[in-house]
């Protein structure tokens, strides 16, 4: 009941800072067994995390799969989260964590097959809307491609892509750079390619 | 000299974008900026650098499935109470009817005990004609039929639990199957 309270409050307000203060209050009473928070925390997270995951793995079930461990690491770890510090950054470490994890033990898909997934498996309509840029960022090495989905897609801010990386703000922005330039390159070849 | 200064204004291309080579190398972001007004190539390689950050933050993901927040709320879920309660049943159940069981010994017991509750009846029909007083009745049967009707209460509080616990389990399983 409180966690719906909470939220009535929040979709009111829609802030960004008010969205990450009330996902550490319901974090907070989630860490005290209250399931009901929990499962509005998951819901306010499930799109940002779920879109995350997509866009890493490029495979709808292998971005459900790891959602879904996410929200389940999440929970197993709870006890752990230090309520008196901010809880995207602590959250977002767990998923990078996860996601570095998933991807060790994962057998890759072939990128041919992963699009046309992603054309075809059932997505929103807009799901490859930006294919060119969707296949450049597959391109990307994973070390590249955590930070860019972090900071651009799900909106951290660099010192919270640092933290949850374990590097420092330079060593993100450096990667960032480096990625950013790699992908526009990539773009610049495939326009390339388009033209002749 | 074209190509080295458009190589080396590439790799300063997103540092330029970005504002941090104005602040860490004031000249060469000067000399980025004369060589964009100069070479077009690298000004369409610019405009790819100043848009990429907003195209990826314009990415379009699929919605999550509609179960995922029930999927992932029936993982994390600590097991029902019903289904610890169905297995500790398993115990009283198990102890009583040992005990009938024991008591009844068999064909040999259950004779005993048919012939027992007959004549336990014609004692009973004696007393209603009024020609003899209320039969006593044994203790140790007033102790079995506690035990039997213990039991059956506790087998029917137990069949009810494993009902509900197939309803939650089929109502799970309906909703995997959806999706």
């Amino acid at each position: 009941m409180h966690a719906q309270a909470a939220a009535q409050t929040l979709l009111m307000t829609g802030a960004p800072e008010s969205r990450a203060i009330a996902a550490g209050q319901l974090a907070r009473q989630a860490t005290g067994g209250d399931l009901d928070a929990f499962e509005e925390l998951v819901r306010r997270l499930q799109r940002r995390v779920y879109g995350f995951a997509y866009q890493h793995l490029r495979d709808l079930d292998e971005a459900y799969d790891l959602t879904q461990e996410i929200f389940v690491k999440l929970f197993r770890n709870l006890t752990r989260y230090d309520v008196e510090r901010p809880f995207e950054p602590w959250f977002w470490k767990l998923a990078a964590n996860t996601t570095i994890n998933y991807r060790r033990k994962r057998v890759p898909v072939p990128t041919d097959q992963s699009s046309d997934q992603a054309a075809t498996g059932g997505g929103s309509p807009g799901a490859a809307h930006d294919p060119v840029l969707v296949d450049a960022l597959a391109q990307l090495d994973p070390a590249y491609r955590l930070p860019i989905l972090l900071h651009y897609y799900a909106d951290l801010p660099l010192e919270q892509v640092a933290q949850s990386l374990n590097l420092t703000v330079p060593a993100i922005k450096s990667r960032l750079h480096r990625a950013r330039a790699m992908l526009r390159n990539s773009l610049a070849e495939s326009e390339e390619a388009g033209v002749q | 000299m074209t190509a080295l200064a458009c190589a080396r204004v590439r790799v300063l291309l997103e540092a330029y974008v970005d504002g941090d080579l104005a602040l860490t190398d004031p000249e060469s972001a000067k000399a980025v900026r004369d060589h964009l007004s100069s070479c077009a190539d690298c000004r369409r390689q610019h405009d790819q650098a100043v848009s990429l950050p907003f195209r990826m933050k314009a990415l379009r993901s699929p919605a999550p499935p509609a179960f995922l927040v029930a999927n992932v709320m029936s993982s994390i879920a600590p097991p029902p109470r019903a289904s610890r309660g169905a297995w500790g049943l398993l115990v009283p159940e198990a102890l009583l009817g040992a005990f009938i069981l024991w008591y009844l010994s068999g064909l040999d017991g259950l004779s005993a005990l048919a012939s027992g509750a007959w004549s336990d009846l014609q004692g009973l029909a004696v007393w209603g004609s009024g020609s003899a007083p209320l039969p006593s009745i044994p203790a140790a049967d007033v102790l079995l039929l506690g035990a039997f009707i213990a039991l059956m209460t506790i087998a029917a509080y137990h069949l009810s639990v494993l009902a509900k616990l197939d309803q939650a389990a089929t109502t799970h399983l309906r909703q995997r199957h959806r999706a």
